[in-house]
């Protein structure tokens, strides 16, 4: 009698009888679609849905009392002629200029701080880390309390020096300047984390190679370590853009900090959105903001990935 | 072949496509269907920010006591719902739940936020519940920015008057006395200018970006002869009056004796600024008498009325939140007759929960004439600060006015501009009154007061 094997289950069947429905290959599958359809419905509803619903939303005016009336692209063309809105993108722009570039170089000397053990460390990693696990507006409350005019911690150690009138959320030169700051301050840690894992995968051998080569620590930085660091550094950029972009940071500390004052100097573009939904109503505005939002940082990170590769740089 | 044969990612996207698909059309489909509330007929929801907070203080209390009283005699309950007060003012509570088409049935609204809410068709008129001595007996324009056409649509629960605290023992410490209490502008900036120190700032105006800010801005505009819209043939925003508004707060600022940044809550809050020494005078609202009698018992303060401008006629502007029903609610005739025997009953009974609300638990002047009386009866105003806010503050007061969000924003963008940017007043005044020109050509809503 033939037999027909199974290579998944390897049990023998009568010739011309039809292939088991439960297969290995097929439970396999399902079982993996089973242990990704949690996540996958998390996203669709939570994600997913509400994109598709906003950029519905963002063909009608809405007035925010269950009113839709359909107006097409009007809502997309009324952006050229918004001069807040450019001046908010502006705000943005500034502030990942800023923030992004500091804080990766400020994340990676901490990494390279604290990569070798000393006695310690793992105290200071903590210290460092510290501030990423405390609520954003816990923590945009308590440098509220630092940076208090003329009384505060920040004024009262300025004032030998002539600064003691500074004031860093109330004057527009120097408000977003402080909200770059706190925000490096409460996310260096957790990027620090990243980049130490990064730093940790690099073979200790490649450097002590480039030492007996008569490599100094600035080449060994240059030419090994930062070359084999590039897809870590690759993603800590890529989540330092999108959230500077999204406002993930940024908007917990302008709502607490500044609400988008003084004179506007930090109402970044998801500030704007927000006050346009829910200040004015206008639901529909809003949510085409916010489509264009997504689109461009969409387009922004595909071009980086496009660029590097996916972030492997060097992959065939 | 089973239907687990069939399962492929292709045939798992294409069934994931349709799930998101009827998961999207249910609310868009009830988005698009008008606003529509539902909920209970029989148990009406009161969204609030007094009571029941965890704190359990007195205003609490009131507030649970009034439903208390009510829900005794009556087959349709009313549950409070509490939001805190930076939530309620500056939040997406209110705002997403209407949105959703879950509005409570009744809640709290000032005039500043009154025409949203009016213009989005869900303001219930409440005259119909009300008699006519009722409504006389409101005190003379209580009502005036909570009506459109002869109904009306919120009743106000107090009258709050902006005035200046000052801080008697920084006047003593800059060897000031009563007789240098400031009655004009340029006094106001000299005498805080004396009362500045290294750690303490002379004068406190709001500084941060929002309705309150505009709210204690307005009577700096009125005195000047300014208006935000035009008014009686007037020019509107871009004026002399208000270029001068604009500049009074913007010198003092630049003259470093106002800060740039107000502590705790901001202008509203009279403990952390002027009760802490960080302000020596603070321009705020009548509630600033029970927050520091609450806060900073011993602290040693007066109040005066805002300083006018030379040439200028006192005005102050005078806040106060109501109680309104929403239209879209599950039973708005039952959520209007609650509110009327709430704020509007003139028996013995209403009228001493207004005085307990307006001179027992809080601080203000009551929007009602009989309960006026009565808290004068009981000796409310013996109090010094209270006083001045009836004697001296209130006489010759505007209303609040009411303004759409988008005349809000251009008159908040030009006094922030000013203020802390700098700007120059004149070109602040002229690009908000060009938005607000731009506005009114389009607007069809209520007359904005």
């Amino acid at each position: 009698m033939a037999t027909v094997a199974d290579p998944g289950t390897a049990v023998k069947r009568p010739p011309g009888a039809a292939p088991p429905v439960w297969n290995r290959r097929r439970r396999e599958a399902l079982a993996g679609y089973a242990f990704v359809a949690p996540d996958l419905l998390g996203l669709m509803m939570f994600v997913g849905l509400p994109m598709v619903l906003s950029l519905g939303v963002s063909l009608f005016s809405a007035d925010g009392f269950g009113g839709y009336t359909y107006v097409g692209l009007a809502n997309f063309r009324q952006m050229a002629e918004d001069t807040q809105l450019w001046q908010s993108v502006k705000v943005t722009l500034t502030y990942t200029v800023a923030f992004v570039p500091i804080g990766f170089v400020v994340s990676l000397g901490l990494a390279l701080l604290v990569r070798d053990h000393f006695p310690g460390v793992g105290l200071v990693r903590t210290m460092f880390f510290l501030p990423h696990v405390i609520s954003l507006v816990v923590v945009g409350i308590a440098w509220q309390f630092l940076l208090v005019d003329k009384q505060g911690a920040v004024a009262t150690l300025l004032r030998p020096v002539g600064l003691g009138d500074t004031s860093f959320l109330g004057d527009p030169s120097l408000a977003l300047g402080s909200l770059v700051a706190i925000s490096i301050w409460f996310l260096m840690g957790y990027n620090m984390l990243i980049l130490l894992g990064g730093l940790k995968d690099i073979p200790r051998e490649y450097e002590e190679a480039a030492g007996i080569d008569g490599a100094t620590a600035w080449q060994k930085f240059r030419h090994v370590i930062w070359p084999l660091l590039r897809p870590t550094s690759f993603f800590v950029l890529v989540n330092s853009v999108v959230g500077s972009v999204t406002g993930l940071q940024a908007f917990d500390l302008v709502y607490v900090l500044t609400q988008g004052g003084p004179a506007g100097s930090t109402s970044s573009v998801v500030f704007y959105i927000y006050q346009q939904a829910f200040t004015f109503n206008n639901y529909g505005y809003a949510a085409a903001l916010t489509t264009v939002v997504v689109g461009f940082l969409v387009a922004a990170t595909g071009t980086m990935f496009g660029l590097t590769k996916g972030g492997r740089f060097d992959a065939g | 072949m089973s239907a687990f044969e069939r399962v492929t990612r292709r045939s798992l996207l294409r069934g994931g496509a349709v799930v998101l698909g009827s998961a999207m059309a249910a609310p868009l489909l009830s988005a698009c269907g008008g606003g529509d509330q539902g909920g209970n007929p029989k148990e009406l929801t009161f969204w609030n920010f007094y009571g029941p907070n965890p704190q359990s203080d007195a205003q609490s209390k009131w507030f649970i006591d009034l439903v208390a009283a009510w829900n005794a005699g009556n087959d349709v309950k009313i549950k409070l719902h509490y939001l805190p007060v930076s939530e309620y003012l500056a939040g997406r509570a209110l705002q997403t739940a209407f949105s959703a088409g879950q509005g409570p049935d009744i809640f709290l609204l000032s005039p500043g936020d009154f025409l949203r809410y009016y213009n989005g068709g869900v303001l219930t008129d409440l005259a119909p519940h009300l008699k006519p001595d009722q409504i006389a007996d409101f005190e003379n324009g209580a009502l005036d920015t909570r009506k459109v056409d002869g109904k009306i649509y919120g009743l106000p629960m107090e009258r709050e008057p902006l005035a200046v605290f000052y801080s008697v023992d920084a006047f003593e410490q800059a060897k000031l006395s009563e007789g240098d209490l400031p009655k004009t502008w340029e006094q106001l900036l000299d005498v805080a200018g004396k009362l500045t120190s290294k750690d303490r700032f002379g004068m406190l105006f709001e500084t941060i970006p929002g309705y309150y800010q505009n709210f204690t801005w307005y009577p700096f505009m009125w005195m000047a002869g300014g208006s935000a819209v035009p008014e009686n043939g007037g020019p509107g925003f871009d004026s002399p009056a208000v270029h001068n508004a604009l500049k009074l707060w913007q010198d003092s600022i630049a003259g470093k004796i106002a800060p740039r940044k107000p502590l705790g809550d901001g202008g509203t809050d009279t403990p952390a600024n002027l009760g802490s020494g960080f302000a020596a005078m603070q321009q705020t609202g009548i509630w600033g008498v029970s927050q520091l009698a609450q806060s900073n018992k011993d602290f040693r303060y007066g109040v005066f009325p805002l300083p006018v401008p030379e040439g200028g006629t006192y005005t102050t502007s005078v806040g106060g939140w109501a109680f309104v029903a929403n239209a879209n609610g599950a039973n708005p005739e039952a959520a209007a007759t609650f509110i009327a025997w709430a704020l509007g009953a003139n028996d013995a009974e209403g009228i001493e929960r207004g005085r307990q609300w307006n001179t027992v638990v809080k601080a203000n002047l009551p929007a009602r004439t009989s309960v006026l009386e009565a808290a004068k009866s009981a000796g409310a105003f013996d109090d010094p600060a209270l006083k001045v806010f009836l004697e001296k503050v209130v006489p010759g007061s505007r209303g609040e006015p009411r303004y759409t969000p988008e005349v809000y924003k251009a008159v908040s963008d030009a006094i922030q501009a000013a203020q802390l940017g700098g700007a120059d007043p004149a070109k602040a005044a002229a690009d908000a009154a060009a938005k607000i020109g731009t506005f009114l050509k389009g607007y069809k809503g209520a007359a904005m007061l």
